[in-house]
């Protein structure tokens, strides 16, 4: 009853719209398959031989891809123990100190990234750390600190705080307060923002490609090179193995109903 | 201050000191620059505002944005106000459509679209075939494949954002205004619209925003012929090293999204996202 409310032609064309969405992507697939030896869709059969290369470590998708993989949990690491003890802290205090720190903190969600760009890069030069692990690693971890602080004050705003003043009263000291009693309840919370974390500093390319050239080549910055030469049918398989492991991943949230944490919770990558 | 109250501040530290320093200290140098680089004085600016080459790329950059945003935000309502009204099965179906372009990498949709869309490619292969085209369609690597690279980058966003709002308005509205005799339309443009402006302003403002500052996507599917300020800014830097035109330019886009940020802020609901309280 409710359902068939509105009886508004819009329907039809939503699903247009989804398919316009949707089915775009999936043309990786078949270009991943072709037997020919550069971008194209089969002609005579099927074949494989281009994830088989993505497998040789002379390609240089696979360094690329432990590059992005190491790069990515030390940011996340990082910037999840960051956010979560200032999540903590933050959520406990009252006045400015906390309002401020908090929209520093987010802003790198609204400022577009090639402003930060130019700025790192800046920094960067001067302090010597373009085309460095540990100045991408930096930028990581800056970048992926909204996610987490995000997902995490998500978790803490449905902590009740007469919990604390209750361990308070019974005479826990402030650092037995914070990893005993707070920390535990708001793991929901830092496992979302890991997730965030990992994702976002997996797929950064903005700044990365600024403040990188030849030593360091995270994938993204693989994959943009290899779309600009636009040869290589790898990146097809590159992009076909990238939408398997988001398909496989969504199933399964969806199967396991943590469908809710993932799509309300993400805000969107700025590296665009 | 208590003890407990110095726990506090001692924990948000580490956070806002990355933070200051890897972030905020490099934007604040680029304003500095701004003003200083080459010499001291706003002739940046000056060059800025009297550059053709600046007004071209402000022009398009902003005529990209808007059309993005509309149709973006037209599109995603469309497919919100849908979603709302499917049953659950049909929903899981079309939400797991959005989802999945929503977490895939901007690289591996402007790579999709750069091959179904180019000269050789896959659609127009397909309407060459069917003779419906006598040659070749220009549809990438000009200002329509921008276009349509954004707004597939933007749609599943600004679809969550409405599908959230629509959702959370009360149903019975409807059905009271349908028992009251209501035509279908009527109930759409007289309670629907009004009860979802919060929602569109919302999307409308941050589609426009993220729009604005777009890289990866103009630059793949323009391929330098649609140029928006920041592949702009980008190439100022690392080809003709003009540091000052680069953090001018910097500076106003930066200004121009504080500006909108801050007419977002007095929307309730996003104040109280970004300062952390429950809603």
């Amino acid at each position: 009853m409710i359902r068939k409310l509105s009886g508004l032609p819009s329907s039809g064309f939503a699903w247009i719209l989804l398919a316009f969405l949707f089915l775009p992507v999936l043309i990786v697939v078949p270009v991943a398959l072709t037997d020919r030896k550069y971008l194209s869709l089969p002609e005579n059969g099927l074949s494989l031989q281009h994830f088989a290369s993505l497998l040789n470590w002379e390609t240089g998708w696979l360094p690329s891809m432990v590059l992005s993989l190491i790069i990515a949990v030390v940011a996340t690491v990082i910037s999840v123990a960051a956010a979560a003890i200032y999540a903590m802290g933050a959520w406990s205090l009252r006045g400015w100190w906390p309002s401020l720190t908090r929209v520093l903190l987010l802003s790198p969600l609204v400022v577009p990234p090639i402003i930060y760009a130019v700025g790192i890069f800046k920094l960067w030069a001067w302090l010597d750390l373009l085309d460095s692990y540990t100045g991408v690693t930096i930028v990581h971890v800056v970048l992926c600190l909204p996610f987490s602080v995000l997902a995490i004050g998500a978790s803490l705003s449905h902590l009740d705080p007469r919990l604390i003043q209750a361990a308070r009263s019974l005479g826990a000291r402030p650092p037995t307060v914070y990893f005993r009693i707070v920390l535990p309840n708001i793991m929901p919370g830092v496992a979302a923002g890991a997730i965030f974390s990992f994702v976002s500093s997996w797929d950064e390319i903005t700044v990365t490609l600024f403040i990188t050239s030849r030593h360091v080549v995270t994938l993204p910055r693989r994959i943009w090179t290899s779309i600009a030469d636009s040869v290589d049918p790898a990146l097809a398989a590159v992009a076909t193995l990238a939408l398997a492991v988001t398909v496989i991943v969504l199933l399964l949230t969806t199967y396991f109903r943590h469908t809710q944490l993932v799509k309300s919770s993400k805000p969107l990558n700025r590296s665009i | 201050m208590q003890s407990s109250d110095r726990w506090a501040v001692g924990l948000t530290f580490p956070a806002v000191l990355i933070v200051a320093v890897f972030y905020v200290f490099p934007i604040a140098q680029v304003l500095s620059l701004s003003v200083t680089e080459p010499s001291v004085g706003f002739s940046n600016y000056v060059q800025l505002f009297t550059s053709p080459a600046v007004f071209r790329i402000t022009q398009t950059t902003l005529s990209v944005s808007l059309w993005t945003t509309a149709f973006a935000v037209v599109g995603s309502y469309i497919v919100a106000f849908a979603l709302i009204n499917m049953n659950e099965g049909t929903r899981r179906l079309a939400m797991f459509m959005v989802l999945v372009p929503f977490w895939i990498s901007v690289l591996v949709r402007a790579f999709a679209w750069i091959t179904i869309l180019r000269r050789g490619g896959v659609l127009n292969s397909v309407l060459l075939d069917l003779g419906l085209i006598g040659s070749p369609l220009e549809l990438v690597h000009n200002r329509l494949g921008v276009m349509i690279g954004m707004v597939h980058y933007m749609m599943p966003f600004a679809i969550l954002l409405l599908y959230a709002n629509l959702s959370g308005i009360d149903r019975r509205l409807m059905l009271a205004a349908r028992s009251l005799g209501a035509r279908p339309w009527t109930v759409f443009w007289r309670i629907w619209l009004p009860m979802s402006a919060p929602g569109i302003a919302i999307a409308t403002l941050f589609v426009f925003i993220f729009s604005l500052g777009f890289l990866i996507t103009p630059a793949l599917l323009g391929a330098g012929r649609t140029v928006m300020v920041a592949e702009y800014i980008s190439v100022q830097i690392t080809n003709t090293l003009r540091w000052g035109v680069a953090t001018g330019l910097s500076s106003i886009l930066l200004l121009v999204v504080a500006i909108l940020i801050f007419f977002a802020m007095r929307q309730p609901q996003l104040r109280a996202a970004f300062q952390g309280r429950a809603q």
